[in-house]
């Protein structure tokens, strides 16, 4: 098969600006090799840790021999493990994501998100992987996998998997959720990217149980600034990307209650992230999302975390 | 509602414009593929109830506020009775009441009640009436005058002031009498009157079919231009003379009135009146005394001279609200020989009426009778008779005799129908001879005789004649056009007086004087009230001096001159119609005079409550516009500027709907996070 996969949601000076940056997690990670991020287990890492008592069956090797001269006790003597760090993406693909204004479309803006967050994951020595997908027409839900791992060969894949990411079908990312964190084996870091229009009472649940299995959430929430203010003056007619039926509405008759509903539902977002200690990113796609990772990165990191928020 | 510009209001199909703009901007929108369709199917469902509510209520302001501005535009004119007019008809019938109380005048602005019921017609036709045909038919003439100019309605002759009194029921049976003839269309009847009782004659037999010809002919309307009696700061005078005599004293000639003033006021308290009082161009001024609201003054004398045998004058009060009744014109002469005839072949019955009528009722007049046989007409000396007595057939219509009697009731004098004892076949102006009835011992009791008019009156001192005690034992029964004055049981009239438009009045008497009919000639009062009566009523035709009612018709039909006059212009008013002294010139008989005044029956000041009017009118579409003399408002005035005001507070409305509501631009919907 020849068919030429365009990357032009990479913006290599955008990588390059960002690859000083880097991507921490917000909780000690299980990764499969050694890292840069903390471990919830001890190793052999350069940073001191505690001491504890031995016990029978500790290594020998690691009791502390100058301890036990001074004090004729065996203690064992521990140290932080570094390990490396999984980062999965979920990524909404449901036909309102294919939405476009100012000639941003708002699945590319995933992509941009995506993609340059795992070429730096990768670039790091962490694992990056996927999970994508929305309900088809027959309401089978239809899923794009692609387990983290590590390695440029992997990057290759993966990035081409984002480019092949298309808009379509109703909404499947609270399914989406359910099965990225039953088949993510450990703690592992979870982004999501989606705009988040659907009935978000679901979205508890889903994000409840990826904190269950300790992983670390982050969620961009992709919305237009149209979408909020509804700044239509004249009747327009609106077509539902997801399917839906069309709506002729006169805007001046229903901005303010549009207005309303949309301050509910931002509300009800902000107290469902807050609830599950979501790290959670409100983008608005005419920002330019170099900015937006510089300003994720940088809160991630606790030296810039100030700066950053 | 009527327009003076209603070719505006073409332009009507322009309300539409605003839905139409509302339909091109729906219709204009634009698609776009959106996202959050979420909030849209919320707000929508959220704003279908008020903000829909809302938009009709903005598009109908708009759609009022372009109606109003083309009805604006159209130069719509309202009042309060325009209101009810409803729309335009193609023919107008004015009914003008012009007797004499409707001269009423508000005096500091000259305008009578006729006046300004005119004035406000003229205007209220002028504006709304320009294709309807405009008639006029006044209670004067009761002639239908078209009109083509309705702004000269007051310039007219038909309706310029008079001192008669009105016949509202022949008014209004003329109206539908030419309702009927012409092919009017929908029509409107403008009825203007000040509802007199004496005018509108509630007792008339002629309101029951009027009632039902009003209310069968559906496209007419009556609208009712009333002008209730209000009493006035000024008060009203009204002088009427009830009888003129002469009488020989030691210093000379001397004239006694009988006359009375009636007093239309709030008060009732004793006053003194100038009254002025003019005999033979000699004038006197005397103070009379009035108290309470009628001042009658019996044997007034005003000295003549020495040789006043015939002669004129009038009385004339001061101004005051009604110019019409304050003059009281009189004439006097040598008092006419009491001449009866009476045509019959019944010895008993002769007798007995030529014994009456030979009974000398005051001193100085001469009483005369005379009888004629049934074969024997050609001996009755008509030019002197003043009341005919006519026991015999009724000649056939196109006889003589018919021709002859006829001419005896248009020149006033006075005819009594007694009941031929055998057929009578022909009828006389509708009225003809029945069957007999009674003959039996037992009498037919009186059940009703009229009190307050006519032969069988009460006298001055509001007596009653003893009618009771009559006895009718036959009695033939007679039919046609006849007003009743004396009813026994199962409702046989028995005396009665035939209603015809003649000077002279035409009496039926269903029984004789004779014993074995009636006991009129034993209980004799009755019968001699009755014939004297009759006679005076003849003989005034017949004196050289003469007394008679305003109206059309009044003067008859010979060569005259006017003595005086008032009340009027008189090159504006037709003959007969003010009160007036003219001297009769015809040929071949000595002058006579005769004075022309109002009808007595104007001074009663009853008027027709709204019920009674209503029971009148039962059935007919009808609307009573009550106005008041005083009243300076208009029957149509121009409203558009209501209409502009009431189209301003829609925009008003439309704009306070229309305003955006308070958005929270200062701060965002949400915040970056």
């Amino acid at each position: 098969m020849a068919e030429s996969i365009q990357r032009d949601f990479l913006d290599p000076v955008v990588l390059g600006r960002l690859m000083g940056l880097p991507l921490n997690s917000r909780h000690p990670m299980l990764g499969s090799v050694s890292g840069r991020h903390r471990s919830p287990v001890k190793g052999s890492a350069l940073e001191f840790a505690q001491y504890r008592k031995y016990v029978p069956g500790d290594d020998t090797r690691r009791l502390d021999w100058r301890t036990w001269g001074r004090t004729d006790r065996y203690y064992i003597k521990e140290f932080e493990a570094d390990t490396n760090l999984r980062l999965c993406f979920i990524v909404d693909t449901s036909g309102s994501m294919g939405y476009e204004t100012g000639g941003i479309n708002r699945l590319n803006y995933a992509r941009s998100i995506a993609g340059t967050l795992a070429y730096l994951t990768v670039h790091q020595g962490d694992a990056a992987g996927l999970y994508a997908g929305a309900k088809s027409e027959d309401g089978s839900t239809f899923q794009e996998e692609l387990p983290p791992k590590r390695g440029a060969l992997h990057l290759g894949v993966m990035l081409d998997l984002i480019a092949r990411l298309k808009s379509g079908g109703e909404t499947a990312l609270v399914e989406s959720i359910h099965a990225a964190a039953e088949k993510i084996p450990q703690r592992a870091m979870i982004v999501i990217v989606s705009d988040l229009l659907f009935d978000l009472d679901p979205l508890q649940e889903a994000f409840d149980h990826l904190r269950f299995r300790k992983h670390d959430i982050a969620l961009f929430h992709l919305l237009d600034r149209e979408e909020i203010d509804f700044t239509f003056d004249r009747p327009t007619r609106f077509l539902d990307l997801e399917g839906g039926p069309s709506l002729l509405a006169d805007p001046s008759l229903i901005q303010q209650k549009y207005r309303e509903a949309v301050k509910d539902y931002l509300g009800k977002v902000d107290r469902i992230v807050n609830h599950s200690v979501v790290d959670y990113h409100r983008t608005f796609l005419d920002e330019p999302y170099d900015q937006v990772l510089a300003r994720f990165l940088m809160g991630r990191n606790p030296k810039t975390a100030r700066s950053a928020r | 509602m009527s327009f003076l510009q209603p070719i505006l209001l073409l332009g009507l199909p322009l309300a539409l414009l605003p839905i139409i703009i509302h339909l091109i901007n729906q219709h204009r929108h634009r698609t776009v593929e959106w996202a959050a369709m979420m909030f849209l199917l919320d707000a929508k469902k959220l704003t279908k109830g008020i903000a829909r509510l809302r938009q009709i209520l903005i598009l109908s302001l708009r759609v009022l506020a372009v109606i109003l501005l083309i009805f604006a535009a159209g130069r719509p004119l309202a009042g309060g009775w325009l209101a009810m007019t409803g729309g335009k008809a193609d023919t107008v019938l004015i009914l003008l009441d012009r007797s004499a109380s409707m001269e009423q005048q508000n005096l500091e602005t000259g305008e009578s009640k006729r006046s300004t019921a005119l004035r406000k017609l003229a205007d209220l036709l002028s504006k709304t009436a320009n294709n309807s045909e405009i008639v006029l038919i006044d209670s004067a003439t009761l002639t239908p005058t078209t009109i083509t100019d309705p702004e000269g309605l007051l310039e007219l002759p038909e309706t310029s002031v008079t001192a008669t009194a009105s016949k509202i029921p022949a008014l209004l049976q003329i109206a539908v009498d030419y309702l009927a003839t012409d092919e009017s269309g929908r029509t409107d009847i403008w009825l203007a009157s000040d509802l007199r009782q004496s005018d509108w004659d509630p007792g008339s037999g002629q309101w029951q079919a009027l009632r039902a010809e009003l209310a069968a002919n559906e496209a007419s309307r009556l609208l009712l231009l009333s002008y209730p009696a209000t009493d006035t700061a000024n008060g009203n005078l009204s002088i009427s003379v009830s009888k003129v005599g002469r009488r020989r004293a030691p210093e000379g000639m001397q004239l006694v009135l009988d006359f009375t003033i009636r007093r239309q006021s709030n008060s009732d308290e004793p006053t003194n009146v100038p009254l002025e009082f003019t005999v033979n161009e000699m004038r006197t001024v005397q103070e009379i005394a009035l108290s309470g609201k009628e001042t009658v003054r019996l044997g007034h004398v005003i000295p003549l001279g020495r040789n006043n045998g015939k002669g004129w004058g009038r009385i004339d009060l001061p101004a005051d609200d009604n110019p019409a009744d304050n003059t009281a014109f009189l004439v006097f002469a040598d008092p006419p020989v009491r001449k009866t005839v009476v045509v019959s072949d019944d010895q008993f019955a002769v007798e007995a009426i030529t014994a009456a009528a030979r009974a000398a009722l005051e001193t100085d007049i001469q009483y005369e009778a005379d009888t004629v046989g049934t074969d024997q007409l050609s001996r009755i000396p008509w030019e002197d008779t003043a009341l005919l007595f006519w026991q015999a057939p009724i000649p056939a219509p196109d006889s003589p005799e018919s021709a002859l009697l006829s001419q005896h009731l248009a020149t006033g004098r006075t005819l009594v129908f007694l009941p031929p004892a055998g057929a009578s076949d022909h009828p006389f102006k509708g009225f003809s001879w029945e069957d007999w009835t009674g003959g039996g011992n037992d009498p037919l009791p009186v059940e009703w005789w009229r009190t307050e008019t006519s032969l069988l009156a009460n006298t001055q001192s509001g007596e009653s004649l003893p009618v009771d005690d009559l006895n009718f034992f036959r009695v033939r029964e007679f039919s046609g056009d006849v007003q009743p004055l004396l009813r026994t049981g199962e409702n046989t009239p028995v005396i009665a007086k035939l209603i015809s438009e003649t000077p002279g009045s035409a009496y039926a008497w269903g029984t004789l004087p004779r014993t074995d009919h009636s006991s009129l000639a034993t209980d004799g009062i009755v019968f001699f009230v009755m014939l004297h009566r009759a006679l005076e009523e003849g003989a005034n035709a017949v004196a050289p001096a003469q007394f008679r009612e305003t109206g059309s018709g009044a003067i008859p039909d010979i060569p005259y001159s006017i003595l005086a006059q008032s009340g009027g212009d008189a090159s504006l008013t037709a003959p007969g119609l003010l009160p007036t002294a003219i001297s009769l010139d015809a040929e071949g008989e000595s002058r006579r005079l005769m004075a022309l005044n109002r009808p007595v029956s104007e001074d009663d000041l009853k008027t027709l409550r709204p019920e009674a009017i209503a029971s009148l009118l039962e059935g007919v579409n009808y609307r009573q516009v009550s106005d008041e003399l005083n009243s300076g408002s208009s029957l149509a005035s121009e409203v558009w500027r209501a209409f502009l005001v009431i189209m301003s507070l829609a925009l008003l409305a439309e704009a306070i709907l229309s305003l955006p509501a308070r958005t929270e631009a200062e701060q965002p919907v949400v915040g970056l996070r």
